[in-house]
Protein backbone atom coordinates (compact mmCIF):
# COMPACT_ATOMS: atom_id res chain seq x y z
CA UNK A 1 0.00 0.00 0.00
CA UNK A 2 1.44 3.34 -1.07
CA UNK A 3 -0.10 6.14 1.01
CA UNK A 4 1.28 8.92 -1.23
CA UNK A 5 -0.36 7.47 -4.34
CA UNK A 6 -3.68 6.83 -2.57
CA UNK A 7 -3.64 10.41 -1.24
CA UNK A 8 -2.73 11.84 -4.66
CA UNK A 9 -5.67 10.05 -6.33
CA UNK A 10 -8.10 10.99 -3.55
CA UNK A 11 -7.04 14.66 -3.48
CA UNK A 12 -7.25 14.95 -7.27
CA UNK A 13 -10.75 13.46 -7.37
CA UNK A 14 -12.03 15.52 -4.44
CA UNK A 15 -10.75 18.69 -6.11
CA UNK A 16 -12.47 17.57 -9.31
CA UNK A 17 -15.79 17.06 -7.47
CA UNK A 18 -15.70 20.50 -5.87
CA UNK A 19 -14.52 22.23 -9.03
CA UNK A 20 -17.40 20.80 -11.07
CA UNK A 21 -20.60 22.72 -10.40
CA UNK A 22 -22.56 19.97 -12.15
CA UNK A 23 -21.50 17.60 -9.39
CA UNK A 24 -21.52 19.59 -6.17
CA UNK A 25 -24.47 21.94 -6.68
CA UNK A 26 -27.06 19.10 -6.97
CA UNK A 27 -25.46 17.54 -3.87
CA UNK A 28 -25.86 20.78 -1.89
CA UNK A 29 -29.45 21.29 -3.10
CA UNK A 30 -30.43 17.73 -2.19
CA UNK A 31 -28.86 18.03 1.28
CA UNK A 32 -30.56 21.35 1.85
CA UNK A 33 -34.03 20.17 0.83
CA UNK A 34 -34.06 16.78 2.57
CA UNK A 35 -31.87 17.38 5.60
CA UNK A 36 -32.33 21.07 6.44
CA UNK A 37 -35.43 22.60 4.81
CA UNK A 38 -37.73 19.60 5.33
CA UNK A 39 -37.07 19.14 9.11
CA UNK A 40 -36.94 22.94 9.53
CA UNK A 41 -40.38 23.45 7.98
CA UNK A 42 -41.87 20.54 9.94
CA UNK A 43 -40.45 21.93 13.21
CA UNK A 44 -41.79 25.38 12.49
CA UNK A 45 -45.23 24.12 11.53
CA UNK A 46 -45.44 21.70 14.47
CA UNK A 47 -44.14 24.01 17.19
CA UNK A 48 -44.93 27.53 16.06
CA UNK A 49 -48.29 27.08 14.31
CA UNK A 50 -51.52 25.36 15.23
CA UNK A 51 -51.82 23.58 11.91
CA UNK A 52 -51.25 20.14 13.43
CA UNK A 53 -53.12 20.94 16.65
CA UNK A 54 -56.51 21.35 14.97
CA UNK A 55 -58.97 18.78 16.34
CA UNK A 56 -59.07 16.36 13.45
CA UNK A 57 -59.45 12.62 13.64
CA UNK A 58 -57.54 12.16 10.39
CA UNK A 59 -54.31 13.42 11.96
CA UNK A 60 -54.81 12.59 15.61
CA UNK A 61 -55.90 8.98 15.31
CA UNK A 62 -52.92 7.53 13.41
CA UNK A 63 -50.39 9.50 15.51
CA UNK A 64 -51.99 8.31 18.77
CA UNK A 65 -52.08 4.74 17.44
CA UNK A 66 -48.37 4.80 16.65
CA UNK A 67 -47.57 6.25 20.10
CA UNK A 68 -49.67 3.66 21.91
CA UNK A 69 -48.11 0.75 20.03
CA UNK A 70 -44.57 2.05 20.28
CA UNK A 71 -42.26 -0.79 21.46
CA UNK A 72 -39.85 1.32 23.59
CA UNK A 73 -41.52 2.32 26.84
CA UNK A 74 -39.33 5.36 27.49
CA UNK A 75 -40.14 6.85 24.09
CA UNK A 76 -43.82 5.99 24.51
CA UNK A 77 -43.92 7.88 27.81
CA UNK A 78 -42.03 10.89 26.46
CA UNK A 79 -44.37 11.15 23.49
CA UNK A 80 -47.47 10.81 25.70
CA UNK A 81 -46.26 13.56 28.02
CA UNK A 82 -45.80 16.10 25.24
CA UNK A 83 -48.60 18.67 25.43
CA UNK A 84 -49.62 19.18 21.80
CA UNK A 85 -50.09 16.95 18.80
CA UNK A 86 -47.74 19.24 16.85
CA UNK A 87 -44.89 18.75 19.32
CA UNK A 88 -45.53 14.98 19.39
CA UNK A 89 -45.31 14.85 15.62
CA UNK A 90 -42.10 16.93 15.52
CA UNK A 91 -40.48 14.79 18.21
CA UNK A 92 -41.42 11.57 16.43
CA UNK A 93 -40.32 12.88 13.02
CA UNK A 94 -36.93 14.08 14.27
CA UNK A 95 -36.25 10.79 16.06
CA UNK A 96 -37.33 8.32 13.41
CA UNK A 97 -38.53 9.63 10.10
CA UNK A 98 -35.58 11.94 9.44
CA UNK A 99 -33.16 8.99 9.65
CA UNK A 100 -34.14 7.53 6.26
CA UNK A 101 -33.92 10.97 4.68
CA UNK A 102 -30.30 11.32 5.80
CA UNK A 103 -29.70 7.75 4.64
CA UNK A 104 -31.13 8.56 1.22
CA UNK A 105 -29.09 11.76 0.91
CA UNK A 106 -25.84 10.01 1.82
CA UNK A 107 -26.64 7.14 -0.57
CA UNK A 108 -27.28 9.50 -3.48
CA UNK A 109 -24.14 11.54 -2.70
CA UNK A 110 -21.99 8.43 -2.60
CA UNK A 111 -23.51 7.19 -5.84
CA UNK A 112 -22.76 10.47 -7.64
CA UNK A 113 -19.21 10.84 -6.32
CA UNK A 114 -18.30 7.17 -6.85
CA UNK A 115 -19.55 7.01 -10.41
CA UNK A 116 -17.89 10.36 -11.19
CA UNK A 117 -14.64 9.10 -9.77
CA UNK A 118 -14.23 5.69 -11.42
CA UNK A 119 -16.47 5.60 -14.49
CA UNK A 120 -15.59 9.27 -15.13
CA UNK A 121 -11.92 8.31 -15.25
CA UNK A 122 -12.74 5.77 -17.91
CA UNK A 123 -14.78 8.22 -19.96
CA UNK A 124 -11.99 10.80 -19.88
CA UNK A 125 -9.66 8.03 -21.13
CA UNK A 126 -7.35 8.64 -18.19
CA UNK A 127 -7.89 5.20 -16.66
CA UNK A 128 -5.53 3.84 -19.32
CA UNK A 129 -2.74 6.17 -18.15
CA UNK A 130 -3.32 5.21 -14.52
CA UNK A 131 -3.14 1.51 -15.36
CA UNK A 132 0.09 2.17 -17.27
CA UNK A 133 1.63 3.79 -14.19
CA UNK A 134 3.22 2.02 -11.23
CA UNK A 135 0.01 2.03 -9.15
CA UNK A 136 -1.27 -1.21 -7.69
CA UNK A 137 -4.94 -1.87 -8.48
CA UNK A 138 -5.58 -2.03 -4.71
CA UNK A 139 -4.16 1.49 -4.21
CA UNK A 140 -6.17 2.76 -7.17
CA UNK A 141 -9.41 1.37 -5.74
CA UNK A 142 -8.60 2.63 -2.25
CA UNK A 143 -7.85 6.13 -3.57
CA UNK A 144 -11.14 6.09 -5.44
CA UNK A 145 -13.05 4.90 -2.35
CA UNK A 146 -11.58 7.74 -0.25
CA UNK A 147 -12.29 10.25 -3.01
CA UNK A 148 -15.95 9.39 -2.75
CA UNK A 149 -16.19 8.68 0.99
CA UNK A 150 -14.68 11.99 2.19
CA UNK A 151 -16.92 14.40 0.22
CA UNK A 152 -20.02 12.30 0.95
CA UNK A 153 -19.39 12.26 4.69
CA UNK A 154 -18.39 15.92 4.65
CA UNK A 155 -21.67 16.88 2.98
CA UNK A 156 -23.72 14.61 5.24
CA UNK A 157 -22.12 15.83 8.49
CA UNK A 158 -22.36 19.48 7.43
CA UNK A 159 -26.08 18.95 6.75
CA UNK A 160 -26.45 17.21 10.12
CA UNK A 161 -24.79 20.03 12.06
CA UNK A 162 -26.81 22.73 10.30
CA UNK A 163 -30.02 20.70 10.72
CA UNK A 164 -29.27 20.21 14.43
CA UNK A 165 -28.73 23.94 14.93
CA UNK A 166 -31.81 25.00 12.93
CA UNK A 167 -34.23 22.50 14.48
CA UNK A 168 -33.02 22.97 18.07
CA UNK A 169 -33.14 26.75 17.78
CA UNK A 170 -36.75 26.54 16.66
CA UNK A 171 -37.80 23.81 19.09
CA UNK A 172 -35.75 24.58 22.21
CA UNK A 173 -38.78 25.63 24.29
CA UNK A 174 -40.95 22.70 23.29
CA UNK A 175 -38.71 19.89 24.55
CA UNK A 176 -36.69 19.30 27.71
CA UNK A 177 -33.57 18.13 25.91
CA UNK A 178 -31.77 18.94 22.68
CA UNK A 179 -32.82 16.87 19.70
CA UNK A 180 -30.36 14.62 17.82
CA UNK A 181 -27.93 14.33 20.75
CA UNK A 182 -29.14 10.85 21.71
CA UNK A 183 -27.65 7.39 21.29
CA UNK A 184 -29.81 6.52 18.29
CA UNK A 185 -28.68 9.49 16.19
CA UNK A 186 -25.05 9.19 17.25
CA UNK A 187 -24.88 5.49 16.32
CA UNK A 188 -26.70 6.26 13.11
CA UNK A 189 -24.52 9.18 12.01
CA UNK A 190 -21.12 7.87 13.06
CA UNK A 191 -21.52 4.12 12.62
CA UNK A 192 -24.33 3.34 10.18
CA UNK A 193 -23.86 6.23 7.70
CA UNK A 194 -20.12 5.56 7.11
CA UNK A 195 -20.91 1.84 6.72
CA UNK A 196 -23.76 2.45 4.26
CA UNK A 197 -21.76 5.02 2.28
CA UNK A 198 -18.75 2.71 2.08
CA UNK A 199 -20.94 -0.19 1.01
CA UNK A 200 -22.55 1.89 -1.70
CA UNK A 201 -19.18 3.19 -2.96
CA UNK A 202 -17.65 -0.28 -3.11
CA UNK A 203 -20.68 -1.64 -4.92
CA UNK A 204 -20.56 1.27 -7.33
CA UNK A 205 -16.85 0.76 -8.04
CA UNK A 206 -17.46 -2.95 -8.54
CA UNK A 207 -20.20 -2.12 -11.04
CA UNK A 208 -18.14 0.67 -12.69
CA UNK A 209 -15.28 -1.74 -13.25
CA UNK A 210 -17.64 -3.97 -15.19
CA UNK A 211 -19.97 -1.64 -17.10
CA UNK A 212 -18.99 0.55 -20.02
CA UNK A 213 -20.30 4.02 -19.19
CA UNK A 214 -20.99 6.57 -16.44
CA UNK A 215 -24.75 6.33 -17.07
CA UNK A 216 -24.81 2.55 -16.61
CA UNK A 217 -22.92 2.91 -13.33
CA UNK A 218 -25.46 5.46 -12.08
CA UNK A 219 -28.39 3.27 -13.07
CA UNK A 220 -26.99 0.38 -11.05
CA UNK A 221 -26.32 2.74 -8.16
CA UNK A 222 -29.97 3.82 -8.24
CA UNK A 223 -30.99 0.36 -7.06
CA UNK A 224 -29.35 1.21 -3.73
CA UNK A 225 -32.13 3.70 -3.02
CA UNK A 226 -34.78 0.96 -2.87
CA UNK A 227 -33.94 -0.39 0.63
CA UNK A 228 -33.90 3.20 1.92
CA UNK A 229 -37.41 3.77 0.56
CA UNK A 230 -38.45 0.57 2.34
CA UNK A 231 -37.05 1.93 5.61
CA UNK A 232 -38.93 5.22 5.16
CA UNK A 233 -42.24 3.40 4.73
CA UNK A 234 -41.68 1.05 7.65
CA UNK A 235 -40.50 3.86 9.95
CA UNK A 236 -43.47 6.05 9.06
CA UNK A 237 -45.94 3.28 9.67
CA UNK A 238 -44.31 2.23 12.94
CA UNK A 239 -43.81 -1.24 11.44
CA UNK A 240 -40.13 -1.44 12.10
CA UNK A 241 -38.41 0.50 14.83
CA UNK A 242 -34.69 1.31 14.40
CA UNK A 243 -33.43 1.25 17.98
CA UNK A 244 -29.78 2.16 18.65
CA UNK A 245 -29.01 -1.54 19.05
CA UNK A 246 -30.56 -2.46 15.70
CA UNK A 247 -28.70 0.44 14.09
CA UNK A 248 -25.46 -0.81 15.63
CA UNK A 249 -26.11 -4.31 14.26
CA UNK A 250 -26.92 -2.92 10.78
CA UNK A 251 -23.67 -0.92 10.80
CA UNK A 252 -21.63 -3.92 11.95
CA UNK A 253 -23.18 -6.13 9.29
CA UNK A 254 -22.41 -3.56 6.62
CA UNK A 255 -18.80 -3.14 7.75
CA UNK A 256 -18.30 -6.92 7.53
CA UNK A 257 -19.90 -6.81 4.07
CA UNK A 258 -17.57 -3.96 3.11
CA UNK A 259 -14.45 -5.93 4.10
CA UNK A 260 -15.65 -8.90 2.02
CA UNK A 261 -16.57 -6.64 -0.90
CA UNK A 262 -13.15 -4.95 -0.91
CA UNK A 263 -11.46 -8.35 -0.95
CA UNK A 264 -13.71 -9.46 -3.77
CA UNK A 265 -13.10 -6.29 -5.81
CA UNK A 266 -9.32 -6.47 -5.60
CA UNK A 267 -9.19 -10.22 -6.18
CA UNK A 268 -11.40 -10.20 -9.27
CA UNK A 269 -10.08 -6.99 -10.79
CA UNK A 270 -6.47 -7.73 -11.60
CA UNK A 271 -4.80 -5.14 -13.80
CA UNK A 272 -4.90 -7.25 -16.97
CA UNK A 273 -8.59 -8.18 -16.53
CA UNK A 274 -9.48 -4.57 -15.80
CA UNK A 275 -7.48 -3.37 -18.79
CA UNK A 276 -8.96 -5.87 -21.22
CA UNK A 277 -12.52 -5.16 -20.06
CA UNK A 278 -12.26 -1.38 -19.78
CA UNK A 279 -9.72 -0.06 -22.32
CA UNK A 280 -10.44 -0.29 -26.01
CA UNK B 1 27.31 -5.36 -20.74
CA UNK B 2 23.67 -6.07 -21.62
CA UNK B 3 22.73 -3.97 -24.66
CA UNK B 4 19.26 -5.34 -25.32
CA UNK B 5 16.64 -3.40 -23.39
CA UNK B 6 13.65 -5.28 -24.84
CA UNK B 7 13.54 -8.88 -26.02
CA UNK B 8 10.52 -10.88 -27.11
CA UNK B 9 10.48 -14.49 -28.23
CA UNK B 10 7.57 -16.19 -30.02
CA UNK B 11 4.98 -13.96 -28.37
CA UNK B 12 1.37 -14.76 -29.14
CA UNK B 13 -1.70 -12.90 -27.94
CA UNK B 14 -5.25 -14.09 -28.38
CA UNK B 15 -8.34 -12.24 -27.19
CA UNK B 16 -11.59 -14.21 -27.10
CA UNK B 17 -10.02 -16.86 -29.34
CA UNK B 18 -9.10 -14.23 -31.92
CA UNK B 19 -5.39 -14.03 -32.73
CA UNK B 20 -4.01 -10.50 -32.27
CA UNK B 21 -0.29 -11.33 -32.36
CA UNK B 22 1.46 -14.44 -33.62
CA UNK B 23 5.08 -15.52 -33.03
CA UNK B 24 6.39 -12.03 -32.47
CA UNK B 25 10.15 -12.04 -31.85
CA UNK B 26 12.39 -8.99 -31.81
CA UNK B 27 14.92 -7.16 -29.71
CA UNK B 28 15.65 -3.48 -29.15
CA UNK B 29 19.06 -1.99 -28.42
CA UNK B 30 19.58 0.25 -25.44
CA UNK B 31 19.72 3.95 -26.41
CA UNK B 32 18.10 3.39 -29.80
CA UNK B 33 14.95 4.77 -31.40
CA UNK B 34 12.92 1.99 -32.97
CA UNK B 35 9.89 2.43 -35.19
CA UNK B 36 7.15 -0.16 -34.88
CA UNK B 37 5.36 0.28 -38.17
CA UNK B 38 2.25 -1.18 -39.60
CA UNK B 39 -1.30 -0.42 -40.68
CA UNK B 40 -4.13 0.18 -38.21
CA UNK B 41 -5.12 -3.03 -36.48
CA UNK B 42 -1.74 -4.69 -37.08
CA UNK B 43 -1.16 -5.18 -33.33
CA UNK B 44 1.20 -2.29 -32.53
CA UNK B 45 -0.72 -1.06 -29.48
CA UNK B 46 -1.09 -4.64 -28.22
CA UNK B 47 2.71 -5.02 -28.29
CA UNK B 48 3.13 -1.86 -26.19
CA UNK B 49 0.54 -3.09 -23.69
CA UNK B 50 2.25 -6.47 -23.43
CA UNK B 51 5.66 -4.85 -22.91
CA UNK B 52 4.21 -2.77 -20.05
CA UNK B 53 2.58 -5.78 -18.42
CA UNK B 54 -0.92 -4.31 -18.47
CA UNK B 55 -2.12 -7.31 -20.47
CA UNK B 56 -0.63 -10.79 -20.50
CA UNK B 57 0.72 -12.71 -23.47
CA UNK B 58 -1.02 -15.97 -24.33
CA UNK B 59 2.32 -17.56 -25.14
CA UNK B 60 5.98 -16.64 -25.47
CA UNK B 61 8.69 -14.88 -23.49
CA UNK B 62 9.09 -11.15 -22.94
CA UNK B 63 11.88 -9.29 -21.19
CA UNK B 64 11.83 -5.53 -20.67
CA UNK B 65 14.71 -3.92 -18.74
CA UNK B 66 15.65 -7.48 -17.81
CA UNK B 67 12.26 -8.08 -16.17
CA UNK B 68 9.20 -10.16 -16.96
CA UNK B 69 6.21 -7.83 -17.54
CA UNK B 70 3.78 -10.44 -16.26
CA UNK B 71 5.37 -10.79 -12.83
CA UNK B 72 7.44 -7.60 -12.51
CA UNK B 73 5.23 -5.17 -14.43
CA UNK B 74 5.32 -2.56 -11.68
CA UNK B 75 9.15 -2.37 -11.85
CA UNK B 76 8.95 -1.92 -15.62
CA UNK B 77 6.27 0.77 -15.32
CA UNK B 78 8.38 2.60 -12.73
CA UNK B 79 11.23 2.87 -15.21
CA UNK B 80 9.33 3.54 -18.39
CA UNK B 81 7.14 6.32 -19.68
CA UNK B 82 4.27 6.13 -22.11
CA UNK B 83 2.40 8.47 -24.40
CA UNK B 84 -0.85 6.82 -25.43
CA UNK B 85 -2.78 7.66 -28.57
CA UNK B 86 -5.29 9.80 -26.71
CA UNK B 87 -3.11 12.14 -24.68
CA UNK B 88 -4.84 10.86 -21.48
CA UNK B 89 -4.69 14.04 -19.45
CA UNK B 90 -7.17 15.66 -17.08
CA UNK B 91 -8.81 18.42 -19.09
CA UNK B 92 -10.29 20.13 -16.03
CA UNK B 93 -6.82 20.55 -14.55
CA UNK B 94 -4.00 22.91 -15.54
CA UNK B 95 -0.83 21.65 -17.22
CA UNK B 96 1.01 22.19 -13.95
CA UNK B 97 -1.59 20.32 -11.87
CA UNK B 98 -1.58 17.41 -14.34
CA UNK B 99 2.19 17.10 -14.11
CA UNK B 100 2.12 17.58 -10.33
CA UNK B 101 -0.43 14.77 -10.00
CA UNK B 102 1.55 12.37 -12.18
CA UNK B 103 4.80 13.28 -10.42
CA UNK B 104 3.17 12.13 -7.15
CA UNK B 105 2.02 8.92 -8.84
CA UNK B 106 5.57 8.26 -10.06
CA UNK B 107 7.08 9.27 -6.70
CA UNK B 108 8.91 12.33 -8.04
CA UNK B 109 9.02 15.04 -5.39
CA UNK B 110 10.92 17.58 -7.40
CA UNK B 111 9.04 20.55 -8.80
CA UNK B 112 12.21 21.64 -10.62
CA UNK B 113 11.80 18.61 -12.89
CA UNK B 114 8.27 19.74 -13.81
CA UNK B 115 9.49 23.29 -14.49
CA UNK B 116 12.42 21.96 -16.53
CA UNK B 117 10.18 19.76 -18.70
CA UNK B 118 7.58 22.50 -19.21
CA UNK B 119 10.42 24.75 -20.30
CA UNK B 120 11.87 22.10 -22.62
CA UNK B 121 8.51 21.59 -24.29
CA UNK B 122 7.75 25.33 -24.55
CA UNK B 123 4.84 25.09 -22.15
CA UNK B 124 6.07 27.18 -19.23
CA UNK B 125 4.00 30.19 -20.25
CA UNK B 126 0.77 28.20 -20.36
CA UNK B 127 1.41 26.07 -17.29
CA UNK B 128 -1.56 27.57 -15.38
CA UNK B 129 -4.06 27.13 -18.20
CA UNK B 130 -6.54 24.25 -18.30
CA UNK B 131 -5.36 21.39 -20.52
CA UNK B 132 -8.87 21.27 -22.01
CA UNK B 133 -8.15 24.58 -23.74
CA UNK B 134 -4.92 23.31 -25.36
CA UNK B 135 -4.42 22.35 -29.01
CA UNK B 136 -3.74 18.69 -29.85
CA UNK B 137 -0.04 19.47 -30.29
CA UNK B 138 0.18 21.13 -26.88
CA UNK B 139 -1.60 18.20 -25.26
CA UNK B 140 0.89 15.79 -26.86
CA UNK B 141 3.74 17.88 -25.48
CA UNK B 142 2.22 17.84 -21.98
CA UNK B 143 1.79 14.10 -22.38
CA UNK B 144 5.44 13.77 -23.39
CA UNK B 145 6.50 15.84 -20.38
CA UNK B 146 4.33 13.58 -18.20
CA UNK B 147 6.01 10.49 -19.63
CA UNK B 148 9.46 11.90 -18.84
CA UNK B 149 8.77 13.15 -15.29
CA UNK B 150 10.48 10.23 -13.58
CA UNK B 151 13.54 10.11 -15.87
CA UNK B 152 12.50 6.83 -17.52
CA UNK B 153 15.01 4.59 -19.22
CA UNK B 154 12.45 3.59 -21.81
CA UNK B 155 9.76 5.57 -23.60
CA UNK B 156 6.79 4.05 -25.41
CA UNK B 157 4.95 6.25 -27.87
CA UNK B 158 1.72 5.11 -29.46
CA UNK B 159 0.96 7.16 -32.57
CA UNK B 160 2.54 10.31 -31.07
CA UNK B 161 1.89 12.43 -34.15
CA UNK B 162 -1.77 11.52 -34.68
CA UNK B 163 -3.94 14.57 -35.21
CA UNK B 164 -1.03 16.99 -35.36
CA UNK B 165 -0.39 19.59 -38.04
CA UNK B 166 3.01 19.61 -39.83
CA UNK B 167 4.46 22.06 -37.29
CA UNK B 168 3.22 19.91 -34.43
CA UNK B 169 4.71 16.79 -36.01
CA UNK B 170 8.07 18.47 -36.51
CA UNK B 171 8.20 19.72 -32.96
CA UNK B 172 7.31 16.31 -31.48
CA UNK B 173 9.96 14.62 -33.67
CA UNK B 174 12.48 17.29 -32.64
CA UNK B 175 11.76 16.79 -28.92
CA UNK B 176 11.98 13.00 -29.21
CA UNK B 177 15.35 13.24 -30.87
CA UNK B 178 16.55 15.54 -28.10
CA UNK B 179 15.23 13.31 -25.34
CA UNK B 180 16.95 10.33 -26.91
CA UNK B 181 20.29 12.10 -27.24
CA UNK B 182 20.31 14.26 -24.11
CA UNK B 183 18.63 11.92 -21.61
CA UNK B 184 19.77 8.64 -23.20
CA UNK B 185 16.21 7.32 -23.30
CA UNK B 186 15.48 4.29 -25.46
CA UNK B 187 12.37 4.98 -27.53
CA UNK B 188 9.87 2.69 -29.19
CA UNK B 189 7.49 4.55 -31.51
CA UNK B 190 4.36 3.03 -33.01
CA UNK B 191 3.06 4.68 -36.12
CA UNK B 192 1.33 4.09 -39.38
CA UNK B 193 2.55 7.37 -40.86
CA UNK B 194 5.94 6.28 -42.11
CA UNK B 195 7.57 9.37 -43.55
CA UNK B 196 7.39 11.11 -40.16
CA UNK B 197 9.72 8.58 -38.61
CA UNK B 198 12.19 8.35 -41.44
CA UNK B 199 14.76 10.73 -40.02
CA UNK B 200 14.53 9.79 -36.38
CA UNK B 201 14.55 5.99 -36.10
CA UNK B 202 17.68 3.84 -35.95
CA UNK B 203 15.83 0.67 -36.86
CA UNK B 204 12.37 -0.55 -37.78
CA UNK B 205 9.98 -3.39 -37.07
CA UNK B 206 7.35 -3.95 -39.74
CA UNK B 207 4.15 -5.47 -38.42
CA UNK B 208 1.33 -6.85 -40.50
CA UNK B 209 -1.70 -8.81 -39.32
CA UNK B 210 -0.07 -9.52 -35.96
CA UNK B 211 3.22 -10.77 -37.40
CA UNK B 212 6.63 -9.14 -37.69
CA UNK B 213 7.24 -9.34 -41.41
CA UNK B 214 10.62 -7.55 -41.46
CA UNK B 215 13.06 -5.79 -39.16
CA UNK B 216 16.36 -3.99 -39.37
CA UNK B 217 18.05 -0.64 -39.95
CA UNK B 218 17.18 1.35 -43.01
CA UNK B 219 20.56 0.45 -44.47
CA UNK B 220 19.86 -3.29 -43.94
CA UNK B 221 16.45 -2.94 -45.53
CA UNK B 222 17.80 -1.01 -48.49
CA UNK B 223 20.50 -3.63 -49.03
CA UNK B 224 17.88 -6.34 -48.98
CA UNK B 225 15.05 -4.76 -50.94
CA UNK B 226 16.52 -2.02 -53.08
CA UNK B 227 17.38 -4.03 -56.21
CA UNK B 228 17.09 -1.04 -58.55
CA UNK B 229 18.19 2.51 -57.78
CA UNK B 230 16.15 5.33 -59.21
CA UNK B 231 18.27 8.48 -59.22
CA UNK B 232 16.61 11.80 -60.00
CA UNK B 233 19.18 14.36 -61.23
CA UNK B 234 18.55 18.06 -61.75
CA UNK B 235 20.94 18.82 -64.59
CA UNK B 236 21.55 20.68 -67.86
CA UNK B 237 22.19 17.36 -69.65
CA UNK B 238 20.32 16.78 -72.88
CA UNK B 239 19.66 13.18 -73.79
CA UNK B 240 17.78 12.33 -76.96
CA UNK B 241 17.96 8.54 -76.60
CA UNK B 242 16.16 6.37 -74.02
CA UNK B 243 19.36 5.64 -72.15
CA UNK B 244 22.55 7.35 -71.05
CA UNK B 245 25.80 5.43 -70.49
CA UNK B 246 23.67 2.32 -70.86
CA UNK B 247 21.32 3.32 -67.97
CA UNK B 248 17.62 3.63 -68.86
CA UNK B 249 16.34 7.17 -68.34
CA UNK B 250 13.02 8.93 -67.90
CA UNK B 251 12.44 12.68 -68.31
CA UNK B 252 10.67 14.12 -65.26
CA UNK B 253 10.15 17.67 -66.49
CA UNK B 254 12.50 20.36 -67.64
CA UNK B 255 16.06 19.78 -66.46
CA UNK B 256 15.12 16.67 -64.44
CA UNK B 257 16.14 13.17 -65.52
CA UNK B 258 15.59 9.93 -63.59
CA UNK B 259 18.20 7.20 -64.14
CA UNK B 260 17.65 3.50 -63.37
CA UNK B 261 20.79 1.98 -61.86
CA UNK B 262 21.59 -1.49 -60.59
CA UNK B 263 23.43 -0.42 -57.46
CA UNK B 264 24.55 2.62 -55.49
CA UNK B 265 28.11 2.04 -56.70
CA UNK B 266 27.06 3.27 -60.11
CA UNK B 267 25.99 6.69 -58.84
CA UNK B 268 29.41 8.37 -58.54
CA UNK B 269 30.73 7.36 -62.01
CA UNK B 270 27.44 8.49 -63.59
CA UNK B 271 27.51 11.90 -61.91
CA UNK B 272 31.20 12.38 -62.78
CA UNK B 273 30.42 11.67 -66.41
CA UNK B 274 27.52 14.14 -66.47
CA UNK B 275 29.65 16.82 -64.78
CA UNK B 276 32.17 16.53 -67.58
CA UNK B 277 29.42 17.69 -69.96
CA UNK B 278 27.27 20.08 -67.95
CA UNK B 279 26.11 21.25 -64.50
CA UNK B 280 24.29 19.28 -61.77
CA UNK B 281 22.24 21.08 -59.11
CA UNK B 282 20.98 18.07 -57.18
CA UNK B 283 20.65 14.30 -57.19
CA UNK B 284 18.41 12.13 -55.03
CA UNK B 285 17.48 8.46 -54.81
CA UNK B 286 13.66 8.45 -55.12
CA UNK B 287 12.77 4.87 -54.28
CA UNK B 288 14.53 4.59 -50.89
CA UNK B 289 11.93 6.34 -48.73
CA UNK B 290 10.62 4.35 -45.80
CA UNK B 291 7.22 4.31 -47.41
CA UNK B 292 8.60 2.83 -50.67
CA UNK B 293 10.47 0.22 -48.68
CA UNK B 294 7.37 -0.58 -46.64
CA UNK B 295 5.24 -1.15 -49.72
CA UNK B 296 7.96 -3.30 -51.23
CA UNK B 297 8.24 -5.39 -48.07
CA UNK B 298 4.46 -5.63 -47.62
CA UNK B 299 4.10 -6.49 -51.31
CA UNK B 300 6.61 -9.31 -51.08
CA UNK B 301 4.79 -10.71 -48.04
CA UNK B 302 1.51 -10.66 -49.89
CA UNK B 303 2.90 -12.86 -52.60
Amino acid sequence: MNKHIIKAIAVKDIKSIFSSKKVWIPMVILSFILCIACPGVITYVGIHTDLLNQPSEDIEKPIQAVIEQFPAEEMRNTLSELPTLGSKFVYYFMHFMLIPLFLMTATIHSMVTASNSFAGEKERKTLETLLFSPISVYDLFLGKVLASLIPTLFMTYCSFIINMAVVNLMANKAFDSLLFLDAGWMVFMFWVIPAVVLFNILLNILVSARVKSFQEAQQFGGIMILPVVGIIISQASGLFFLSPFILFLIGTGLFIGNALLLRFITRFNQRNALFESQIH
Amino acid sequence: METKIIETMDVTKKINGHSILADVSFSIEKGSITGLLGPNGAGKTTIIRLLNGVIDASHGRISVLGKNPKTEGEEIRKNSGIVTESASLYHDMTAWDNLKFFSRIYGVNDERRITYLLDQFDLLEVKDKLVGTFSTGMKKRVSLAKALLHNPKLLFLDEPTNGLDPDGINSVIYYLDRVNKEEDVTILICSHVLHQLEHICDSYLFLKKGRIIEKGTKHDLEEKYLKKIRLLVETGLTVKERSYMGYPIEHKGQGRIEFSLSSKDEIAPLLREILKETWIHSSVITNRSLESLYFKIAGEHNE
